[in-house]
Formats: C-alpha cells, sequence, structure tokens
C-alpha cells in the first residue's frame, strides 16, 4: 500500500517541477526572445517591469489569464476548445525522456525509456493538430489557411527531421537519449562532417517544425494576419504562445543532445551546459527570425523536397556507409 | 446519395477574403478583395476611399498659401516632395522666378526627402515579406537622421510646410550645410548593409524575382509612374526628361530595370536612393548665397487660366492642375496622384499569384493612401 | 550537379552575410529613448502650441486670416484711453482644429504669436484644447505634465 502511494508522490512532485521548469523556461523565453529581437534592432525591448523588464512576462500572463475568454460565433466547438490543448500538450509530454544531465547522481530524466527518440518524434507531430485544429474551428478564412498551410508544411518537413535523427541513432546505436548522449562522451557528433550536414538540416527542418521565420507560413502576420490564431484570445491565445515556446525549447534541446553532446562537457555541471547548449540554440533561432524574409508556401515544400530530403537521404547512406567500414 | 451530390459534396471552392482595411500589411486603410482558390488568387478588387477627405475640395476654399500644409498630408512620407510640388505649380500659374539659393536649397529637401520616402517604402517591402521589423527598424533609423535635419530646418517632424510659392520659409539653420553632409557620410555604408540583407538573401531573390512582372506596354498604359516604371525599362524621370528647379545643372543617372518585377522595384528604389545622395551632395557643396525666403503674408491673386505642373515625386508625378479666375482662391485644382495609377495595375499583376506574392507585389508598388484617397 | 552544390552553398554564405549585419547591429548601442524619463530635445525651430505675448500684438488679425484651419479667433474693441488704442476683446485658440503649420507664427509683423516646445498635447476632454491667449498660465498643465 505505502509504495504505490509514495511512487504516486513522486510522479506528483516530478510532474510539478517539469510543468514548472516549462512555464518559467517559456516566460524566460519570451522575454529573452522580446531583448534578442529588441538588439538587434537597436532597440531596449522592456525595460520597466523588474531588471530591464525581467518580469515582463510575468505582467503579460497576468493579463492574459484576466482577459475574457471570447469564444467567436460559428466556431468548430469541440476542435476550438481542445485546439489549444493539442497544442501544448504533446509539447509537455516530451519532456518525459529529454535528459536534462544529473545533479549529486541523480539522473535528471523523468523515464528513459529504450524508444525515446520515437516517442518524441510521435508526440511532436501531434502539435501540428492542435494548429490544424484551430485553423478549421475557428470560423475564419485567413485561419483556415493558416491551417491548411501547417498541414502542408508538417508533411514536407517530418522526413527531413526525421532522417536527420535516425543519422545520430545510427551513430548512437541506441533509441535511448541517455545512451546516445554518453556516445557522444568523446567526441560530439556535430564535429563529424556527416553529422555536421545532418545537425544543419535537423536545425532546418526544426526551424519549420516550430513555425518560426523563415517558415513560419502557418502564422504569416503580412499575409494572414496571425494565420491558425487569429481569432484566439486570453489564456487559450497564451496556451498556443506556450506552445510555441516550450516547443522550441524542446526542438533545440533534442539537438544539443542528439548532435551536441548534450549534458555531456568539461568543468561545469552537466545541467548547466544543457542550459548553455540549448538556449544557445533557442538564441541563433531567434536570431534567423529577426534577419530573414518568410519564404512562401510552394517555395518552402520544394525546398523541402528538392534539397532538404535528397540532401538528408544521401547524407544517411554515407552514414551507413562509415559504419559498415 | 448519388455521384453527383457527393462530388458536390467534397468539391471545391473559390471563395472571398476581405483583406483589409484592417490588415497588417496594406499599408494603411487600402481594401482588398480577393477571390482565392486555396492559396492562389483568382481575382482581385481594389476598394479605396477610406481615407478621403476632399482635398480638392478644401483646396477651393483656401488661398494659395493656405493649401501648403494640405499637401502635406498627401503623401505624408514625402511631405516636402508635395510642397515642393503644389508650389511650383502655383509658380508657374503666377510666373514667379525663384532665387538661385532657394533653388539648391529645395533640390536638396526634395531628395533627402526621396530617400526617407525610399527607405521607408523598401524596409516596409521587406516587412511584408516577412522579415519581422527588423530592416523596418534600420530604415526608420536611417530615416531618422533625414528628418531631425528636417526638424531643424522647418520645425516638424512629418507635416514640414516648408515650401513657399516664390521661395521657402525659411534659410536653412547655421550649421545645416555640415549637417546634411554627415548625413550623406552616414548615410552611404548604412545603404551597403540593406543591400547586404536583401540583395543576394536567397529567400528575398525567391520571393521577389519574377513576382508580379509589370511589362513596359502596360505600366505605360495604365499611367504607372515613378520607380515602379523604370523599373519596368522605360525610363523616364521628370528630373532629366523635363527638367524643373535646377536638376539640369546636376549629374546623375536614372537607374531602370530590365523585367519589371518587384525585385526591380526594389532594385530600382535602392539604386535611386544613392543617386539622390549624389545631387544632394552636388546642391549642397555649390549652395549658393542670398536669400530664398519669402514673406508669408502675400496675397497671391493669379491672371485667369489654368496651368499644370507636374514633379517627380518619390511615388512618381504628382501633377497639380490649378484653375484660377482672378481671385486669391483657386477656382478649380486637380491634383494627379501617383499612387492612384499605380493601384489600378494590382489586380492586373496578381491574378494567378499566390496570397504571399499579391502581398509582395502591393509592398513593392508602395503606395501611400493618403494620396490615393486625397 | 555541381550547380545543385554551389547554389545550395552560395545561398548558406548570403544568408550568413546577412546574420553577419544583424550581429552587428546588436553591439550598436540601442538609439531608442526611454520616453518619460528620458525626452528629446526639441529644435529651435519646433512647432509646438500656438502661444502669444500679449504685450507685443498689435491685433492686426493677420494671424487669423492666414490659418488654414481657422482656429484663431480674435476680437478687438476700441480702446477706452484718449488714444483710443484698441484692446484685446478675446483671443481663443482652438487646438483641435490646428493644424500646427506655423503660418501665424511667420505671418506675424511683430513676432507676438509664436510657437511654443510643447509637443505632450494629449488630454481627456475636448474642452481643454480650447484656449484662451490671453491667459498667463494656460500651458502651466502642459510644460509640467507631472505637477497636478
Amino acid at each position: 500500500m505505502i509504495i504505490p502511494v509514495l511512487t504516486l508522490i513522486i510522479m506528483l512532485i516530478v510532474g510539478a517541477v517539469v510543468l514548472g521548469f516549462i512555464a518559467v523556461s517559456a516566460m524566460f523565453l519570451i522575454w529573452w526572445e522580446r531583448k534578442v529581437s529588441a538588439h538587434i534592432q537597436t532597440r531596449y525591448g522592456p525595460m520597466r517591469v523588474g531588471w530591464h523588464g525581467a518580469l515582463q512576462s510575468v505582467a503579460d500572463v497576468i493579463k492574459l489569464l484576466l482577459k475574457e475568454n471570447i469564444t467567436p460565433s460559428g466556431v468548430d466547438r469541440l476542435s476550438w476548445w481542445l485546439a489549444p490543448f493539442f497544442a501544448v500538450v504533446p509539447v509537455v509530454m516530451v519532456f518525459v525522456c529529454i535528459p536534462f544531465g544529473n545533479i549529486f547522481g541523480i539522473e535528471l530524466i523523468a523515464r528513459d525509456l529504450n524508444i525515446g527518440i520515437l516517442y518524441i518524434m510521435a508526440l511532436t507531430s501531434i502539435c501540428v493538430l492542435g494548429i490544424f485544429m484551430a485553423g478549421w474551428g475557428s470560423n475564419n478564412k485567413y485561419s483556415l489557411l493558416g491551417g491548411m498551410r501547417s498541414a502542408a508544411q508538417i508533411v514536407s518537413y517530418e522526413i527531413p527531421l526525421v532522417l536527420a535523427m535516425v543519422t545520430a541513432v545510427m551513430f548512437a546505436g541506441s533509441l535511448s537519449m541517455q545512451k546516445i548522449v554518453e556516445a557522444q562522451k568523446g567526441l560530439w557528433f556535430v564535429f563529424q562532417p556527416n553529422m555536421a550536414i545532418a545537425f544543419a538540416i535537423f536545425i532546418i527542418a526544426g526551424t519549420a517544425e516550430v513555425n518560426r521565420t523563415p517558415f513560419d507560413i502557418p502564422e504569416a502576420e503580412s499575409e494572414l494576419v496571425a494565420g491558425f490564431h487569429t481569432e484566439y484570445s486570453g489564456m487559450k491565445f497564451a496556451m498556443f504562445f506556450l506552445g510555441e515556446y516550450t516547443n522550441m525549447f524542446v526542438i533545440s534541446a533534442l539537438a544539443a543532445t542528439l548532435f551536441l553532446g548534450g549534458w555531456s562537457g568539461p568543468f561545469l555541471p552537466p545541467v548547466i551546459w544543457f542550459l548553455i547548449k540549448t538556449y544557445g540554440l533557442v538564441t541563433f533561432m531567434m536570431w534567423i527570425r529577426w534577419t530573414l524574409p518568410r519564404v512562401r508556401v510552394d517555395q518552402l515544400m520544394g525546398f523541402a523536397w528538392k534539397v532538404l530530403t535528397p540532401v538528408s537521404f544521401a547524407n544517411l547512406i554515407v552514414a551507413g556507409w562509415i559504419l559498415m567500414k | 446519395m448519388d455521384d453527383t451530390s457527393l462530388k458536390e459534396d467534397i468539391g471545391t471552392e473559390e471563395f472571398w477574403v476581405n483583406m483589409g482595411p484592417q490588415h497588417p500589411s496594406t499599408h494603411g486603410v487600402l481594401r482588398l478583395e480577393l477571390k482565392l482558390s486555396g492559396e492562389t488568387v483568382v481575382d482581385g478588387i481594389v476598394h479605396i476611399g477610406y481615407l478621403h477627405r476632399s482635398m480638392e475640395k478644401i483646396a477651393e476654399n483656401r488661398t494659395y498659401t493656405q493649401f501648403i500644409p494640405f499637401t502635406d498630408r498627401l503623401d505624408y512620407l514625402a511631405s516636402m516632395n508635395n510642397n515642393l510640388a503644389y508650389v511650383l505649380a502655383v509658380e508657374k500659374l503666377m510666373g514667379i522666378e525663384v532665387s538661385d539659393r532657394a533653388k539648391y536649397i529645395r533640390v536638396i529637401m526634395a531628395e533627402l526627402g526621396r530617400i526617407a520616402s525610399h527607405l521607408f517604402g523598401i524596409t516596409t517591402f521587406v516587412q511584408d515579406l516577412g522579415a519581422f521589423a527588423t530592416p523596418l527598424f534600420y530604415g526608420m533609423r536611417e530615416r531618422e537622421k533625414i528628418v531631425e535635419l528636417f526638424d531643424d530646418v522647418c520645425g516638424q517632424r512629418l507635416t514640414y510646410n516648408y515650401m513657399r510659392v516664390g521661395g521657402v520659409s525659411r534659410d536653412l539653420p547655421n550649421g545645416a550645410d555640415g549637417k546634411i553632409k554627415g548625413i550623406i557620410k552616414y548615410l552611404r555604408p548604412k545603404f551597403d548593409d540593406l543591400e547586404a540583407l536583401f540583395n543576394s538573401n536567397p529567400i528575398f531573390t525567391a520571393r521577389t524575382r519574377g513576382v508580379g512582372v509589370l511589362t513596359a506596354s502596360k505600366a505605360v498604359n495604365y499611367g504607372v509612374t515613378g520607380p515602379n516604371l523604370r523599373a519596368s525599362g522605360v525610363k523616364w524621370d521628370l528630373r532629366k526628361d523635363e527638367p524643373y528647379l535646377c536638376y539640369d545643372k546636376f549629374t546623375f543617372d536614372i537607374p531602370v530595370g530590365n523585367n519589371g518585377d518587384a525585385w526591380d522595384r526594389y532594385k530600382v528604389r535602392m539604386d535611386e536612393m544613392r543617386q539622390s545622395l549624389r545631387i544632394a551632395e552636388q546642391a549642397v557643396l555649390g549652395l549658393p548665397e542670398g536669400d530664398p525666403t519669402v514673406k508669408a503674408g502675400r496675397i497671391f491673386r493669379p491672371e485667369p487660366g489654368e496651368t499644370y505642373m507636374r514633379s517627380e515625386n518619390p511615388r512618381g508625378e504628382l501633377g497639380f492642375y490649378i484653375v484660377s479666375d482672378g481671385s486669391p482662391i483657386p477656382f478649380r485644382m486637380k491634383i494627379r496622384s501617383p499612387s492612384f495609377s499605380n493601384i489600378a495595375v494590382l489586380p492586373d499583376l496578381i491574378r494567378g499569384l499566390k496570397i504571399a506574392d499579391a502581398v509582395c507585389v502591393l509592398g513593392s508598388l508602395d503606395v501611400v493612401m493618403g494620396e490615393i484617397d486625397r | 550537379m555541381i550547380k545543385y552544390f554551389t547554389c545550395i552553398i552560395s545561398g548558406i554564405w548570403n544568408l550568413a552575410k546577412g546574420l553577419f549585419v544583424t550581429l552587428k547591429n546588436v553591439f550598436v548601442k540601442p538609439v531608442t529613448l526611454q520616453y518619460p524619463t528620458q525626452k528629446l530635445e526639441m529644435t529651435q525651430r519646433y512647432r509646438g502650441l500656438v502661444d502669444l505675448y500679449p504685450e507685443k500684438c498689435i491685433k492686426c488679425g493677420q494671424c487669423v486670416k492666414i490659418c488654414p484651419t481657422a482656429c484663431l479667433d480674435l476680437s478687438v474693441k476700441a480702446g477706452e484711453g484718449a488714444d483710443k488704442k484698441k484692446e484685446f476683446g478675446h483671443f481663443k485658440y482652438n487646438m483641435e482644429l490646428c493644424c500646427f503649420c506655423g503660418l501665424c507664427e511667420q505671418v506675424c509683423p511683430t513676432q507676438a504669436i509664436y510657437m511654443n516646445k510643447i509637443y505632450e498635447i494629449a488630454v481627456y476632454e475636448h474642452g481643454k484644447l480650447h484656449i484662451d491667449l490671453l491667459d498667463k498660465d494656460k500651458y502651466d498643465e502642459w510644460a509640467n505634465p507631472d505637477v497636478k
């Protein structure tokens, strides 16, 4: 009797810690993005709430929580209500097997699934369902176009993304996240030539996966107003926002784990290494976002099918040949 | 359920999307009705008039001097050039000759105004392509230097009201010519930076090359003027072909495009800014002495008659057609605004393109609603 | 095939050039001002609100005549003194209509009417925009927004 209760309590604590981390991380990333964009544009960005506006996101979250929950007329209620959850829940579930490193010998990973990568790949593609449902359910033509675009986008980008992941899996010889990190103890994967290509493909496809410029076509502010979340406001909008930024964190964490050696690194504790790598990649994605224009939807597909997919296939074959040798 | 009704049930259908007047990329209050088939634009209808202020009727109730502040509000991104076009028209009607210094000051102001306007035009165009705000902020930062100079010279940052019939309202303040030289020196490398951001950027080129091709004959038939016309390969610039002020004294080139696509329209504007810098530099070096100012209170009573004067605005030919009946108030005024003709070509250009390209074409035409609706 | 790869490589290189431009700007000092604490200095010729030196005014009415939006309203009465010098009836300024063109300032023969440097001119009531130019402390509230 005691043991199941104890397990339950531990599970609840771990869940609370993970959720707390996600919320704080998303709020930090929103502030960080505003700061990065501001400094790229030679502005200051938020400066009023807290030190250099550090509490700005907290204020924004409070505002969003207090906002009226508007449901436009004519929405498809089920998909309208479920869409924000579909955008957030899979991303949160991914955190089950992201290895954060270890503190005092305790491994900071909720559960090191032996099919970790497969699990993550399956979950990250569910997010797009949320976007599609939002686009369909909103009863707005712009949202619908955004939803359609995201469906088209995900079809083309899942393949190079998965192929790039598979390259890393082949080198590590395991689907478990911890094993992949341990395989990189000596040399990070990214320092091998064909893994570097896989890394580049992963970052590009990952940017498309999380719908950020230059691949933010489902949102496409200048074309579709706000794309799939045009009609959303208040807490539901905040959920999409949370989903987007957490997704960005997840993709960066994956890239760091698969190619940059995860939490392994000299001198500093593993957790710090992991966070440095992840947030570094997130910052890189922000830097790209605030520099480049958006590609058109058919160009995006052309790029995915004509460049990314063949290159990643060729890369995979070369990787296999190297391993067989 | 038989086969035909099933087909109807799952068949595709074209739908209308109302884009604007509240839309992030319609440059003010333009309203576009787009007929879409999926992502493709089948047809587009342009609705204008949301910013109509009866400028031409207002002109019939104001003296010639009193109407100058209203011209600021036509093309609010190039107020200086509007002022100039209007006072040139009144001067032609009156037969007034302007002092040399006033001419040079006007040229400097007009060219700097052109740069400010093109900076805005290019960077908002890139913003429409999805480069989120960063180029826009760079453009605004560079434009700020020019706006600050205008603020120094005439006391406002947007509605300058600087030109007067017969001269300018005030002489340049002390040290202004040094400041102008400083601005010219500051802007040159900044243009290089902007070009590094766009010119060879594969995404930018892919988005703009071959998009919205405006052929030379179509451009001429629609009355498209300014950079949009020159991008189509027609070498027509009033500063060269019908020189007003003292443009014939300066050496400058007229950039011309080849294909008339969005890329050419961007490139022509970019090159034109450099040429404007050249003109401004020559003008500030050769600035003659004298008194350019005129009394504000003078009442003009032109002979009964009519005149039409056009000048090269950043967006094209701005023409003022004034009919006088001998009183201090114009009997009738017609404003030929370049954006009005330029926007007319839009439905033709966007047919068959994607929505993203329609936005790109609209941005590349660089229209200002204040001028279209007057 | 070679073209395919050179295209990719040059594309990446050109994207990197653009990224470098934005990176360069990260290290430039921000050009914006922190508005309520830092304020832009208005230039010498800045055209703010219309203001008046009543003692300089000769009541000629040229400013009223030239105003494009008819926002000035001057009434003059004959003075009671022996020289019948003109005196102000009233001199009203309707800021709702004013377009800040500065023509009144330029037309004034004695520089009595001028434009001050106040630019924070948002108010909550229409009534506050109808200003009596003869009132000495009409702009105190605007000039020092912090003083209540």
